[in-house]
């Protein structure tokens, strides 16, 4: 087994400490470390982290609770509590089904909240162990995947030529119900927080930190689903996955797609096709339809296959909210 | 040939681990190796394995796996993907969560309190003797990984249903396919322990 090369450890005893420590340099936040602990140990990025903040010491991070109507998620919370939480799974299905879906059991029984929703990206040429591709997402000038083997890449294109897909089975969730995500600094939107950085996945800044997440009440009747698509039930990333949060009589919905682009892919269109229509076979199949109107294969065709299933999760997860 | 008894299979805890165990409540301390002083950023940290309390000097870059195995000699958590997460083998219980020691850091588990398969064996835990039972392995190179977890379930669900186990279990791999075998053996521990209480 490959092993770390040093590193310097600290064990953060609050977020301010944590803070000052990631922008004095190169240092990298640890959490559950399922991400991180595996990008070093294959050197994937041409950088290695100098110092490991342990955010894991901070006291009063981890914690589900419902307080006026929103609820609220402590960064450090492991995904296995947030997918057994009675609280969530009753009125936050969707996110509560995200997180189960999430890995294998062990890795939800190490992994935060906070780390799912910043892991990075996942498309072999840059995971590639030592960097061996030297990739656009990375810093380099070329995106390997656009000319290779692209079969689970972007189905809506790239971002700033990157082809890599965000793999969280949470984010969609988070924005399907409209979350915000707070930081030591800002509160953001679930929306507007993951963007293409490099190599980072999110509008994060080097010494922000995650610390809450916040879910609004989904209105009175609304229903939520999450559908993913993985070759095993267990241990996969997503091919695709999916998360609707559909109100009574779906005056309102929200539909958030993973998996087929850079970021989180929101569909509008699958939302405006569902508004006000009865749930039903073949409206569901229509929003499904509008969901992947854009979608586009990348050059080869490899990659084809996600289209009708990022269609078939729309549909799926529409169905499930009835 | 028949199955052979609990009592005769052997045990690694049996051997002499290369840590310092600490008499329950005694702190002794050992000084590392000649080759252990010259790294840098040593720290000591203190942790509880099977029953027995261990003081050991590590790097902050060691895997938990890695001080189970190379230094408190136990070598249960096995290594079969290299490191990825994706197979379950190096599963060990800490602090009741069945976690992967691979992708864990030796540095944060101080004060921590860590099952492997060799304490779970030595405690005659009846989840051992199912698994033998039922047939649940053949090569046997991933069956501490499945006995943590297994036992890790039973410890917070006394009553697992088929699919309970088939979900807790969905992190193990066996390369041999013996994966049919796993819910009816962990079935058995759970009655055999709902028997006993």
């Amino acid at each position: 087994m490959k092993t770390w090369k040093k590193f310097a450890h600290i064990n953060a005893k609050t977020v301010d400490e944590a803070a000052s420590i990631l922008g004095a340099g190169n240092a990298a936040m640890i959490a559950g470390g399922t991400d991180l602990l595996g990008t070093m140990r294959f050197e994937i990025l041409p950088t290695y982290p100098e110092v490991l903040v342990n955010l894991k010491s901070i006291p009063g991070l981890d914690y589900i609770k419902e307080e006026g109507g929103t609820l609220k998620i402590g960064a450090l919370t492991r995904l296995d509590d947030i997918a057994k939480s009675d609280l969530v799974r009753t009125r936050y299905t969707a996110l509560a089904e995200g997180a189960h879906r999430t890995a294998t059991p062990h890795i939800r029984e190490m992994g935060t909240i906070g780390g799912n929703i910043c892991q990075l990206n996942r498309c072999w040429y840059f995971r590639l162990p030592d960097n061996r591709f030297n990739c656009i997402r990375k810093g380099g000038k070329t995106c390997y995947a656009m000319s290779g083997d692209n079969r689970y890449h972007s189905i809506f294109g790239a971002v700033n030529y990157c082809l890599a897909v965000n793999p969280s089975d949470t984010a969609p969730a988070l924005v399907a119900f409209n979350a915000r995500i707070k930081t030591n600094k800002r509160l953001i939107e679930a929306e507007k927080f993951w963007t293409m950085a490099i190599p980072g996945s999110t509008v994060l800044a080097a010494d922000e930190i995650v610390t809450e997440i916040q879910v609004p009440s989904p209105p009175a009747g609304s229903k939520s689903a999450f559908m993913k698509f993985a070759i095993r039930k267990s241990i996969d990333f997503p091919i695709v996955n999916c998360a609707a949060v559909i109100g009574a009589k779906a005056e309102t919905a929200r539909l958030c797609l993973n998996a087929v682009y850079n970021i989180p892919y929101r569909s509008i269109e699958a939302e405006d096709a569902i508004k006000g229509k009865a749930i039903n076979e073949a409206n569901a199949d229509a929003a499904g339809a509008a969901a992947v109107a854009s979608a586009r294969s990348l050059p080869g065709e490899r990659n084809k296959w996600k289209i009708p299933i990022a269609k078939a999760m729309v549909k799926r997860a529409i169905l499930a909210c009835a | 040939m028949g199955v052979p008894a609990l009592g005769s299979l052997p045990s690694t805890a049996e051997a002499t681990p290369r840590g310092t165990e600490l008499d329950s409540g005694t702190a002794r301390t050992v000084p590392p190796s000649e080759d252990l002083k010259t790294a840098g950023d040593m720290r000591t940290i203190e942790l509880t394995v099977n029953g027995g309390k261990y003081r050991v000097s590590i790097e902050p870059h060691w895997s938990l796996r890695q001080l189970l195995r190379d230094q408190l000699g136990f070598t249960s958590p096995k290594d079969w993907c290299g490191g990825l997460g994706a197979c379950g083998s190096c599963t060990v219980i800490m602090n009741g969560r069945p976690v992967l020691s691979c992708l864990t850091l030796a540095c944060e588990c101080d004060g921590a309190v860590i099952e492997t398969a060799e304490g779970i064996a030595k405690a005659k835990h009846p989840i051992i003797q199912a698994y033998i039972n039922n047939n649940a392995f053949q090569c046997g190179y991933c069956t501490p990984g499945f006995v943590c977890t297994a036992k890790a379930l039973l410890d917070r669900n006394k009553n697992p249903t088929e699919g309970d186990i088939r979900d807790a279990l969905g992190g193990n791999l066996c390369r041999c396919g013996t994966y049919q075998r796993h819910p009816p053996a962990v079935l058995e521990a759970a009655r055999i322990l709902n028997r006993k209480a």
